[in-house]
Parts: C-alpha cells; structure tokens; sequence
C-alpha cells in the first residue's frame, strides 16, 4: 500500500517537476557555454566583476526560484491530497495513517532530494569550466586554509548536509499544514500562521543557544579571539543540526498524533 | 453477522455547536436506506464519521463490528457530495486508481458503465462536464463489491434523466447482502427505492422506520411525511 500511495504522489508531481528541472538545467547548460566559457579573468576587473556579479544574482534568483516551485509543489501536494477534496478519496482508502503520512513523506522527500541533487549538478555545470578552475587555483590554498578543507570538499558536505536536511524541512511543512487543521476554520492560514510563529520561536532559540554557547555575535567577533572559520562554521552547524534534529523528531510526533486522532476533514 | 453500521451515543461538536448529539442506531444490510433531514441537521457529518473522516466527539460508531480503519474502508464505497477526483487525471487513470487501491474493484463492471455512459476514457476530469464527472464518480463507487455503500447527495446536482440513470445503477449494483445509505433532499425521487429512511433532526435521531411502515401507519408518503415533520 505504501508503495502504491508513494506512486501517485510522484506521478502527480513527476512532469511539471521534470519540466521545471529541465529548464533549469538547460539554463546552466547556455549559461556554461554563452557565459562562463567566454569569461577572460585577464579582462579589467571592473567590468568583469560587474558582468559575474548580475549573471551570479540571475542564477541565483533561478535556483531560488526552482526551489520555491518544488517546495510548493510538495507543500501543495500534501494539502490537497490530505485535508482538500482529495481528502474524501485519500482517507478512505484502505490505508492507516501512519501510511498516509510516510508515503507522503517518502514522496516529498524524494523530489526535495531530486531538487537538490539537480540543482548541485547546474551549479557544476556552471562552475566547472577550466577558465574559472585555473583561475580559482590561485586563491584556492587560501580557502583551504580558511576553511580547514579544500572548498571542493566542503561543498561536498554542504551538499550533503543539504540532502539529509530536505527531511527536516519536508516535515517542518507538514507539520504546519497539519497543525493549521486543527482549528475550526481558516485553516490554510492558521498553517502559515503556525509556519511564522515557530520560525519565529525557534529563531529565537537558535539565538539563544549560539550566545550561550559563545558563537553570537558572529564570525568576525571570534576571528579576533583566533578561532578560525572552519571552527567556526564547524560549531555552529553541530549547534544547528542537534537543534533541527530535536524540532524534527517533536514535529513528526505532534503529526503523528494528529493524523491518527484528531482527523477532521471539513 | 455483525450489523454493518452501529452508533451508540455518538456525538460530534463544532465549538459550542452539536452536529451529531447522542444518536444511536443500528443498520442491517441487505437494505436501501434514505439518510433524511433538512440543512444542518448532521446527515453528512455522520457520513464522514461512518469513514473516519471526523473524529467523534464522544460515543462511538462502527462498521462491521469495527472503529473506523483500514479494514472498514475496503469494505465501505463512498461517494462524497463533492468532487474528490484530482480533476487532472484522465478517466482511464481513475480507472487503474481504483484498480490498485480497492481489491474489490470491477474494471468490468466500471468499463460498462462508462461506455454506456459513451465517455471517453482518455478525457481528463477537469474536461468533462458536472453531471458527467458526478456519473463518473457513482459508476466508480458501485463498480465494487462493498458490503456499505454510503452515498452522499448523490442526484444532487444533475437532471431528471441522469438521476433515473444514478438509481439505476445503484439498483443494479449492489449485492443482496450489502446495504446503501443515501443522503438526500430530493425524497421524492428516490422514495420508490428505499427500504427504511431515517430522519435527523438537530443531530437527532427524529424517526427510524421502514418505508412500508410509513405508509401503513401515516398513510403518507416518505416526502409528504417529511414535509410535515420539517416544516418551516
């Protein structure tokens, strides 16, 4: 059952997905070989410069925008096939609802993990011709130095990092969508209202955590104390992870419960 | 064999408002039943609760025997009084849907229906019109052997001729064995094919009776007698 439910989730998201990540990847593609490829790092600095800073914000803004469209997805997917009209078919079929919610998290998860990985290989693409290497080289042992590794594996975590990460915020979306049902009416805005009132509380606490743990105020503050970025980043990114893993575990729980109890669908 | 929906003291609040307050009742198969009452009065919440689509306030209702779950839903078709179908999805999609999902799901007897229907299997939902995506939904719901179908409104939004084709087919499809339960306002043309109506009021149980009874003992018709009992 749980196969078959994960099957229709992804069949109902899987082409404007595709097509999305294909007309990314065919920008990064164009952008490869009408931008990047045509970069001379000898040019003055000023145009230069200015040229790589729009063309870095243009992709940016697209992989931004890539991301929002399969959150969206993801998010719209849950809502409707759950707590819309497709409600009245998906609880009735012969499925518990601890199948429901695994299905959709498999599936959600899934196009997160494709997202990320899709958008990783465009920003390859993008950053892996042999002008901009040769040119990187030369400030390379700086990075390493800075970071503590080369910044090819470090980028290698940050993907990695990112890929386990889409769990946590699959469930965080979920959470909210189904926290916003149990109220009585309104519902689609109590879930954003619930998705703005615990980023709020858990900004707070992130905070609160990194003072008393030393890192706030920042970077600059404890490079004049002699700690180096890769401590630094190193730090902050356990603080984070402990505290995301706690929030997730608690998340799913509170789903858990109100998908197996507290079911009303309007 | 257990009866196939029983509610004892069930109950079902919105805020300070009973939908359902302190019904029970007991339904056999092997009958038609009308599931009457005017705006209100908690004929479709206690549809939902029969398919654990709410969550009973107190008391509780079962199915066969048992507390809403995935064994009562195999046996249990429903049809809402919305459209429930992702509307992007093409007929013959719905079709393998229904097929992977309910093991007690007839490709044949659906197919039938749908060519007697002359609608297109590759047509998408959203493309169809509203009578005919409601007929789609109705010959999906009978094309399987339940043991309760729960039918919510189910002539609701289309013409007099479509409505002979909906009772038609619910006539024609459903075991002996297995019982119907009809949400409706429109009494008067689905009154030759009930067995029993049961009349809610305020969330209670107003009149629980045979519709042989009915005529016997009022000497009126199911629609006249619930005129009488509603009136305004």
């Amino acid at each position: 059952m749980l196969g078959k439910l994960v099957k229709y989730d992804l069949k109902a998201s899987g082409k404007l997905f595709l097509l999305i990540h294909i007309i990314y990847l065919l920008t990064c593609l164009m952008v490869r070989f009408f931008y990047v490829n045509q970069l001379d790092f000898e040019a003055p600095a000023v145009p230069l410069f200015t040229s790589i800073v729009i063309a870095s914000a243009l992709m940016l803004f697209i992989i931004t925008a890539v991301c929002i469209c399969t959150w969206l997805q993801i998010t719209f997917r849950f809502y409707r096939n759950l707590f819309g009209k497709e409600g009245y078919l998906t609880w009735t079929l012969p499925a518990s609802s601890t199948e429901h919610l695994w299905a959709k998290l498999l599936s959600g998860y899934l196009l997160s993990a494709a997202n990320t990985v899709i958008i990783a290989i465009g920003i390859l693409i993008l950053v892996t011709g042999e002008n901009v290497t040769a040119f990187y080289a030369q400030f390379a042992p700086t990075f390493t130095a800075e970071l503590g590794v080369p910044l090819t594996t470090y980028a290698l975590w940050l993907f990695l990092y990112s890929l386990a990460g889409g769990i946590c915020s699959v469930i965080w979306i979920y959470f909210c969508i189904t926290a916003g049902q149990l109220f009585p009416g309104h519902r689609v805005l109590c879930a954003i209202a619930v998705y703005f009132i615990f980023g709020f509380v858990i900004q707070a606490l992130s905070f609160l955590i990194l003072f008393l743990s030393g890192y706030f105020p920042g970077y600059n503050h404890m490079a004049s104390q002699g700690i180096t970025a890769a401590a630094y980043l190193t730090g902050t990114l356990l603080i984070s992870t402990v505290l995301i893993v706690i929030i997730t575990v608690l998340q799913y729980a509170a789903m858990h419960y109100i998908m197996k109890r507290q079911i009303n669908l309007l | 064999m257990k009866p196939i929906l029983e509610c004892s003291r069930l109950t079902k609040k919105y805020g300070d408002f009973f939908a359902l307050s302190d019904l029970s009742l007991t339904l056999e198969r092997g009958q038609i039943i009308g599931l009457l009452g005017p705006n209100g009065s908690g004929k479709t919440t206690l549809i939902k609760l029969a398919n654990g689509l709410l969550t009973p306030t107190d008391g509780h209702i079962l199915i066969n025997g048992m507390t809403p779950c995935p064994k009562t839903k195999q046996i249990v078709s429903y049809l809402p009084d919305c459209s429930f179908i992702n509307e992007h999805m093409r007929v013959q999609d719905i079709l393998s849907y229904y097929t992977d999902f309910f093991s007690n799901f007839s490709t044949e007897r659906a197919s039938a229906m749908l060519d007697a229907l002359e609608i297109d299997r590759r047509s998408r939902l959203s493309s169809l019109s509203k009578g005919t995506k409601e007929k789609v939904q109705l010959a999906l719901v009978m094309s399987r052997d339940a043991d309760l179908y729960i039918l919510d409104e189910p002539i609701g939004g289309v013409d007099p001729a479509a409505r002979d084709f909906i009772l038609k087919t619910i006539l024609t499809n459903y075991r002996e064995d297995a019982a119907v339960l009809i949400s409706t306002h429109l009494i008067a043309d689905i009154e030759n094919v009930l067995d029993r109506v049961l009349f809610l009021r305020n969330g209670q149980l107003a009149l629980n009776a045979t519709v042989d009874d009915i005529r016997t003992e009022y000497g009126k018709s199911v629609d006249a007698l619930f005129r009488e009992v509603f009136k305004c």
